[in-house]
């Protein structure tokens, strides 16, 4: 599935309380006692504490206590904004290494063309796999407005389309998938690959125009990742192939990208980049044990033992919960204060 | 009379009195003896010490009436929704299964003593809540789905206008084995072992008619305040049904609920329930910073107020904010709602339910809504809502992935009628 979070422009879609959480949570720093002793007395109905509901590698633990109910609370001071400007070097670095990887795709469709043409079914899936691979670590691209039909084209599924994959819209990676993993002839699907390969060529062309907001840059520093649990890992993009541990694996390295982009933007604030690159590293080492695991490549979905189930889906949830920290530490202005509802009496009209 | 119908559980049991022998008399002598001992544990001084109100499991809720029960009642804490299809032969073998669902639900609404009767044979009741089967505020909601009405048993002229195959709307991901279905059973009642006896007990009864097609539990959060009023929260912790037309409101449920111009006469009084299984994607959820969050649904997370207010039922005055700088054009509540005369007559009446069921192959947990919507038109109203609600941000953290559209026939006029039986009279 492809769709995209849409970014909510109002409203400083990047968080005031997420900054004052990390400010509050880092800020007091150490390690917070996680459970309360059984001798304690029981915290007053008033107020509530959430503790330790992320320990990153156990480098650190985040902590929560916080009131509600309008007891007084005093909010971290807010970090500075950071300027639109500095995020124009980052995103014109992506914009190239997306444009990089678009050209790698065509190479990849063409040996797919040709595995199609010679009928060979091994080898076009394995011409698809790579060139899937390549489109998600666009990652960071909102493939909306203008190239959101392009992206429907190429990377669509079929939910969500009336007659699901008998819809004449039904087309692009899924349903080239769809015919290499059930019985259809691959030389059938040629026509859908060459028409895949347009398109790329076409979202290549376009790709230099297509708008990447700071805001959305920095939203998709975690939101790629939760595209993979969402979408990848539970299969519901790759119902065929069930490839979601290669397509994960190319999120990451998407991921990666974006941070080494925003690295020097982010700085030090708030400890967020040990803390994700920390996260980072488990995740890769993960995915790296895996492939050593089942011969050097990465294996469907249905093939993860358990534990190396369990063992992707934690290292990526601990990913994510370090990644979601970026979008607070890169506002590029405050928070706006919300205006309070008039009483009913008071007329406001100019 | 019904002719003998061998899959209804409380017909069978009148075949095996009328079979009169020895096993009969002595058995009703032990139910009456089990009756008297689970009366005198009843007593007000032991009660107390329980953990289950006694008065809440004595509550009724009468099955019979102009309209079915689980519609207008208030949602209690438990729910059950399950989908059958019919398997039965012919016509008149699944109006025998319709008789005999109306007919075991009303008992169970009702509650009493479970019969033994034959010690050598199943018991006629599963005894999953003991030898007396409490109320507990049960109510079983049938409604029909719109295969149903295809040729199978000559009902297609008598199909509700509306009732059609619930379409796939954009953000859907559908899942065939967790969608539509010949019927839907709704039941709900107060503790969570009352809808697991009753949904076994009504499956025994229709058993080789209407099987299971796909099922899920639902659970409300608790009423947790600040006051009784305020609404119970979903799993996005937000609080849900705020805007709820009042059912308090007779001449509004006319216009917004019950089903009657242009519809077949026996559907009149009915009313078109929508069931979608939604899917929330929490962890993704709660990585997304708390304002916006808010301004995602449009609502203080901590009160349920308007953004910009302080009471959960505030007017969220749109009429002051019409750029959306305080609620966002594109918050849920203002998509779902926009609190204009020229949609005030698409305004359905809410009835969802919390799901949790595991988690899925990425780890993730598989919890969400089961969204419930009762209506008078599912084009004016529910349809009409959720296209518009395709262009709101919150569509990126759910995923509907089951349900359908339902009809659901006026309710059983008393004991000698069953639900659904106006479809049978015309010939």
């Amino acid at each position: 599935m492809t769709r995209r979070r849409v970014p909510v422009a109002a409203a400083a879609v990047c968080v005031a309380l997420g900054v004052f959480l990390a400010v509050v949570l880092l800020g007091s720093g150490g390690r917070t006692q996680t459970a309360r002793p059984a001798s304690a007395p029981l915290t007053p109905l008033a107020t509530y504490s959430l503790r330790a509901p992320h320990v990153l590698s156990t480098d650190r633990i985040y902590s929560l206590q916080g009131l509600v109910s309008g007891a007084p609370v005093t909010p971290a001071p807010e970090l500075p904004p950071t300027p639109v400007s500095a995020f124009a070097r980052p995103i014109a670095l992506y914009r190239a290494y997306a444009v990089g990887q678009l050209g790698a795709m065509e190479r990849q469709i063409a040996r797919l063309e040709g595995a199609l043409a010679a009928n060979d079914r091994v080898a076009a899936r394995a011409a698809w796999r790579s060139a899937y691979a390549r489109y998600l670590r666009l990652g960071a691209v909102y493939l909306a407005g203008e190239v959101a039909t392009l992206n429907q084209q190429i990377d669509g599924t079929a939910s969500g389309l009336t007659g699901g994959v008998a819809s004449p819209q039904f087309s692009g990676l899924h349903r080239i998938e769809l015919g290499l993993w059930t019985e259809a002839p691959p030389r059938a699907l040629l026509g859908w690959a060459r028409r895949l390969d347009v398109d790329v060529r076409e979202l290549r062309g376009a790709l230099p125009r297509v708008s990447i907001t700071p805001l959305e840059y920095a939203t998709r520093a975690h939101e790629i990742l939760e595209d993979a649990v969402r979408d990848l890992l539970s299969g519901a993009d790759v119902p065929w192939s069930g490839e979601g541990v290669l397509a994960t694996e190319a999120g990451v390295r998407a991921t990666e990208e974006v941070i080494s982009t925003l690295r020097p933007v982010i700085g030090g604030a708030e400890r967020v980049i040990p803390a994700v690159d920390t996260e980072l590293v488990a995740l890769r080492s993960a995915i790296a044990s895996i492939a050593a695991a089942h011969g050097g490549r990465l294996p469907p979905n249905g093939q993860l033992t358990q534990r190396q189930s369990v063992l992707l889906n934690g290292t990526l949830g601990g990913a994510l919960e370090a990644l979601s920290q970026v979008p607070g530490v890169l506002e590029t202005e405050a928070p706006p204060q919300i205006p309070q509802i008039p009483p009913r009496d008071v007329r406001i009209d100019p | 009379m019904s002719p003998l119908d061998r899959r209804g559980f409380l017909t069978r049991s009148a075949a095996l009195l009328g079979a009169g022998g020895v096993g009969g008399i002595g058995g009703l002598a032990r139910a009456s003896a089990q009756a008297q001992g689970a009366a005198s544990a009843t007593a007000p001084s032991a009660a107390q010490e329980w953990n289950v109100s006694q008065a809440q499991l004595e509550a009724r809720e009468p099955f019979d009436g102009p309209h079915q029960a689980g519609i207008l009642t208030p949602a209690p804490a438990q729910a059950t929704f399950a989908a059958l299809d019919s398997i039965a032969p012919d016509r008149g073998t699944l109006r025998e299964a319709l008789q005999a669902l109306s007919r075991r639900a009303r008992e169970l609404t009702v509650g009493g003593p479970i019969p033994l009767l034959e010690v050598d044979a199943p018991p006629v009741d599963s005894g999953v809540l003991g030898p007396v089967n409490a109320p507990d505020a049960l109510t079983v909601t049938i409604a029909f789905g719109a295969s149903l009405f295809d040729g199978r048993y000559g009902l297609g002229a008598q199909r509700p206008r509306e009732l059609v195959t619930m379409p796939t709307f954009a953000i859907d991901d559908l899942d065939p084995a967790q969608s539509h279905g010949d019927m839907l059973l709704q039941i709900c009642a107060h503790e969570r072992d009352t809808v697991t006896h009753t949904l076994r007990e009504l499956l025994r009864t229709v058993r080789g008619s209407l099987q299971l097609r796909w099922m899920i539990d639902g659970f409300s959060g608790a009423a947790r305040g600040p006051s009784p009023h305020n609404s119970p929260r979903n799993l996005f912790a937000f609080r849900d049904g705020t805007a709820n037309p009042p059912t308090s409101d007779p001449a509004l449920m006319d216009q917004l609920v019950w089903a009657g111009r242009g519809e077949p006469a026996w559907a009149v009084g009915g009313t078109y329930q929508v069931a979608r299984i939604i899917r929330m994607h929490v962890e993704f959820w709660d990585r997304v910073g708390m304002s916006e969050q808010e301004n995602m649904i449009g609502r203080v997370r901590a009160s349920g107020a308007p953004l910009g207010g302080t009471d959960e039922f505030e007017d969220p005055r749109y009429d002051l904010d019409p750029e959306g700088k305080r609620i966002p054009l594109t918050a849920h509540i203002r998509t779902a709602n926009p609190r204009t005369p020229a949609t005030a007559d698409q305004r359905i009446l809410r009835r969802g339910f919390n799901y949790t069921r595991g988690f899925d192959p990425a780890g993730a947990l598989d919890q969400g809504l089961m969204f419930v919507a009762f209506n008078q038109s599912p084009t004016r109203q529910f349809a009409t809502v959720q296209k518009r609600l395709l262009a709101e941000p919150m569509i990126d953290y759910i995923t509907p992935v089951g349900g359908g559209y339902f009809f659901v026939p006026p309710g059983a006029r008393g004991e000698a009628d069953w639900v659904g039986s106006g479809l049978f009279v015309a010939t």
